[in-house]
């Protein structure tokens, strides 16, 4: 009899995850479907290679479009490199203990700042005080802030996944510390440093709170022609066809499309990881 | 009493135990030993049927404890478990108290009654030599325990749900000498009242311990006899060059 | 064979000697931008306790056998909402208030009186104050009749910590003082992240249970990526879909008159915090050693016995190191939130209610405030706040994490 009861709350605590497992699923085909349902539609060439036109109720978004790649491209230009030396420094030259841990901390406590919070930081520092005004050198400046974390901890652990007998092998032939990792550790760890960068691209695309103050612009039909200008940009551009348009009925079309154009630049972002990783996966089991 | 008979077994492709009988019996000890990756302890694990949990294995043979085919669609794995307790190699304490680790195995079988919980508790500590030790601190972390009480306590924690059949593998490998020989008593004095089947690397503590012993290697029983018999006249050229430390 | 340590020099090791300078420099980099956020935020934050509450340019003016000289701001605020109606009530005579902004005062007065350019105005004041010992003006000091005997301004406080901190409203556009009671807005934050929580957690757990114990690598593999994908969508997707399809639907079925409420807030939020707790609660269970399970199946406890009190308990400090985490995403999330949760600045008393968060303040509010003004200063106080906030859940989540590997209790 007791026996049986245990074997009861197994299979019921089992059963319950399962469905937890599937809830999951579900849960991210409910999003993404209803957004794919509902904006398909929209999703046209025009839409994808014209501004917006008639209060936003027509016409394409691709002035956000480029905004976003600009931002992509500037704050990666600046955190990439930054993020990708501060992850050598600490994995490779730092003496391991206090320092490293502070470092580690910083790292981690940079991560986990609220994007608002580096919204108006970049609004004081670059917008202001060093004067950049609103445009893609501030926006990127800030955006780059959010995501330097997330380069250097991939960078550190790529670097930590090269086998320590490499550097040996190295350090044997007479290469100095620095050949060894620009030589033999770098080259091994580039295409897990890749996945850093690739997951960046993700969520500077995706962010909106840190643009606010320091980039995006409501309405600009024209593109860019410096790094000074103010741009549009895709998430901010959702926000704003969704909150305050004129007429919210009519602009609902535009802000299906807009998210089902993010939602499919995370899934490239995503897809892109993934194959990073595997090929890496691949080439460990090789040697 | 516990009996195997023409056991083989696989991991996968590899062939681990090759058609081995064996039979134990009730209130000795018998020890098992052989170079490392003999397959003693897959032989050993057996009898509670822990290498269901590795997969990709196969088992060929059959294995009785107390008369019961173990491997039969009708056993619960579960009450046979209960039945064979098992010690390993390192100390492994749940992160409970000294009192909940060894209420463990009581508790998980439905035993709800407090005063009962709390009698084999002290009982299965008495028997595993650590009541006088810990008897102030049952609230305390198992972890704040030394390794060697540590390991006496896992074995309380066996003999609170009333096994009769001891699987100990390597139980001292990970102790200090004091440690190991307080260890090696406490196995001495349970025979009276379990089966127990004892894997050492350590030749000496075999031959301490046990009444009988089994030398395997290379997945295959090479002699079992009279722990006596092993140590000071093997039968086989592979047993005494062996125990003689001419390999393994 | 010479093996004697050679001064190096040449252009090669001047090179590397430089690059290796750079990288420990870069290595600091994130604490200097962290000082750097700090200094920023409370530089431009600390202003709004050393300036005025009333907005430059007015005065509060007031009979001269007044003897009332400090009001709050909650009292300043309930004089002109005509709340408080008798000088009693904050400690003055027992004489009834009469509160007048400029427009009032002009329409007590036709445009003859007050002359073509106004130039009257101040006399009027002046004369209408003198005759109404119950009075208190709020006007442009341009117009104050401050010379007049009958007439004395009143002594203006700089906004006090207390009213900043424990102030129970949020209004930062009000007259004759802009009220800035940060508590509705923690509240609020606190709440919604919380139940949020409350709501992923079991699921979360649940999830990862199945994850780090029963799936097979086949539906891990299946299952990881669209973990992955649910973190990676980005918040104002996640508050899109929350406004367009959660909104509407929890206002039909829960029949509430605003479907905007802190719930909606909070299912979001769970909804978003689910991929961090999940991934982490399963590393953290995965983390517990073979030998741990081993022995508890050894007596004869039930696969599902041996998870809830063997795994669960050992990797509970990972697992609360998760939901800390998933605490401090909840707290400075922004776009999500400030699109579902309807922004009412009210302390909320039920979930069915509107909230805001501090996030959604800040980026609701930012746009329109002066740079420089009080409100401007405010805005960064609450951002230095929610820094605060998110700082201690982060080292919290960061010794918790720690601990998993020394004791288990």
């Amino acid at each position: 009899m007791r026996m049986k009861r245990k074997k009861r709350a197994q299979w019921l605590a089992f059963a319950l995850f399962r469905l937890l497992g599937v809830l999951v699923v579900a849960l991210l085909i409910w999003i993404l479907g209803f957004i794919v349902y509902q904006g398909i539609g929209v999703i046209s060439w025009e839409f994808l290679t014209t501004g917006p036109t008639e209060g936003m109720t027509g016409g394409g978004i691709y002035p956000a479009i480029v905004g976003t790649l600009c931002l992509v491209v500037g704050s990666l230009v600046i955190s990439f490199p930054l993020g990708v030396m501060a992850g050598i420094y600490t994995q490779e030259y730092a003496k391991k203990g206090k320092l490293v841990q502070f470092i580690r901390l910083m790292t981690n406590n940079l991560a986990g700042i609220p994007s608002i919070v580096m919204g108006l930081f970049g609004m004081t520092l670059f917008v202001n005080t060093l004067g950049f005004g609103d445009s893609i050198l501030a926006g990127s400046l800030t955006l780059s802030l959010l995501v330097l974390p997330i380069i250097i901890r991939t960078t550190e652990e790529a670097l930590a996944s090269v086998p320590y007998a490499f550097r040996v092998g190295s350090y044997a032939l007479g290469a100095t510390k620095l050949q060894t990792i620009a030589r033999v550790v770098l080259p091994q760890a580039l295409p897990n440093i890749m996945t850093g960068l690739v997951l960046s691209v993700g969520r500077v695309s995706g962010e909106t709170a840190p643009i606010l103050f320091t980039v995006a612009a409501y309405f600009l039909p024209k593109l860019p022609t410096s790094i000074l200008d103010p741009v549009m940009a895709l998430p901010y551009h959702l926000y704003v066809l969704v909150t305050s348009g004129t007429d919210l009925e009519a602009t609902r079309p535009m802000a299906y499309g807009t998210a089902l154009v993010l939602i499919v630049l995370v899934l490239i972002v995503n897809l892109l990881a993934h194959g990073v990783r595997n090929r890496l996966g691949r080439k460990v089991k090789m040697n | 009493m516990i009996k195997a008979e023409s056991i083989d077994f696989y991991y996968g492709e590899y062939h681990a135990l090759k058609n081995i009988s064996m039979q134990m019996e009730p209130n000795t000890v018998t020890a098992l030993i052989g170079p490392s990756g003999c397959g003693k302890s897959t032989f050993l694990r057996l009898f509670n049927r822990m290498n269901d949990l590795i997969e990709g294995t196969r088992l060929e043979g059959k294995c009785w404890v107390d008369g019961v085919d173990i491997y039969d669609k009708s056993v619960d794995v579960d009450e046979l478990r209960k039945r064979v307790g098992m010690v390993f190699q390192k100390p492994t304490p749940f992160p409970k108290s000294i009192f909940e680790n060894v209420a463990y195995g009581l508790r998980v079988n439905g035993i709800k009654d407090k005063k009962f919980i709390a009698q084999r508790v002290e009982e299965s500590l008495r028997g595993a030599a650590l009541w006088d030790e810990v008897k102030d601190k049952l609230k305390k972390s198992a972890y704040e325990l030394s390794g060697g009480q540590q390991q006496r306590l896992c074995i309380a924690r066996s003999l609170a749900i009333s096994p009769s059949v001891l699987l100990m593998d390597e139980p001292a490998s990970a102790l200090d000498p004091i440690s190991t020989s307080k260890i090696e008593e406490l196995i001495y004095s349970l025979k009276e009242h379990y089966t127990i089947v004892i894997v050492t690397h350590n030749m000496q503590q075999a031959s301490r311990v046990s009444d009988k012993t089994g030398f395997f290697m290379l997945g295959e029983l090479i002699e079992y006899n009279d722990t006596k018999k092993i140590f000071l006249n093997p039968a086989m050229e592979e047993t005494q060059n062996y125990i003689t430390g001419r390999f393994g | 064979m010479d093996i004697k340590r050679k001064k190096r020099r040449g252009l090669q090791a001047w090179v590397s000697w430089w690059i290796e300078k750079i990288l420990a420099a870069s290595g600091g980099i994130t604490a200097f931008i962290i000082l750097l956020i700090v200094v920023f935020l409370f530089k431009e934050g600390v202003g709004l306790f050393q300036s005025p509450r009333v907005d430059e340019g007015y005065v509060l003016l007031m009979h001269s056998s007044n003897e009332v000289d400090q009001l709050s701001a909650d009292e300043l605020k309930g004089i002109f909402d005509e709340d408080i109606t008798n000088w009693a009530e904050v400690g003055g005579k027992n004489q009834a208030i009469t509160s007048l902004r400029l427009d009032q005062i002009m329409d007590r007065f036709t445009e003859e009186e007050l002359g073509g350019e106004y130039e009257y105005l101040s006399q009027r004041m002046g004369e209408l104050i003198a005759t109404t010992p119950g009075v208190i003006a709020f006007v442009p000091t341009l117009y104050a009749p401050l010379d007049h005997p009958a007439v004395q301004a009143m002594t203006d406080n700089t906004i006090a910590l207390r009213d900043f901190f424990v102030g129970k409203e949020w209004i930062p556009t009000a007259t004759p003082v802009p009220l800035f009671g940060t508590l509705p807005l923690v509240m609020g934050t606190l709440w919604v992240s919380l139940f949020a929580i409350l709501i992923a957690l079991p699921l979360g757990l649940g999830v990862a249970i199945y994850l780090a114990e029963l799936a097979s690598p086949r539906v891990r593999s299946l299952l990881k990526p669209v973990i992955e994908l649910l973190a990676g969508i980005p918040s104002v997707v996640y508050g899109f879909f929350g406004l367009v399809v959660l909104v509407p639907w929890v206002q039909r079925v829960l029949d509430l008159p605003v479907g905007e409420t802190a719930f909606v807030g909070s299912l979001i939020l769970a909804i978003m915090a689910l991929p961090t707790l999940i991934s982490v609660a399963e590393e953290s269970m995965k983390k517990t050693p073979r030998a741990l399970r081993e022995a508890s199946l050894a007596l004869g406890a039930t696969h599902w016995q041996t998870i809830y009190k063997v795994v669960v308990p050992y990797a509970s400090s990972g697992i609360s190191a998760g939901v800390v985490l998933g605490i401090g995403r909840a707290l400075g999330e922004t776009m999500a939130v400030l699109m579902v949760t309807g922004n009412a600045a009210l302390i909320p008393h039920t979930l069915m209610q509107p909230v805001r968060t501090i996030p959604a303040t800040i980026a609701a509010e930012l746009g329109e405030a002066a740079a420089g003004g009080s409100h401007y200063q405010a805005l960064f106080l609450l951002g230095a706040i929610l820094f605060l906030m998110t700082l201690i859940v982060n080292l919290m989540a960061e010794a918790l994490a720690k601990k998993q590997h020394n004791k288990g209790f």
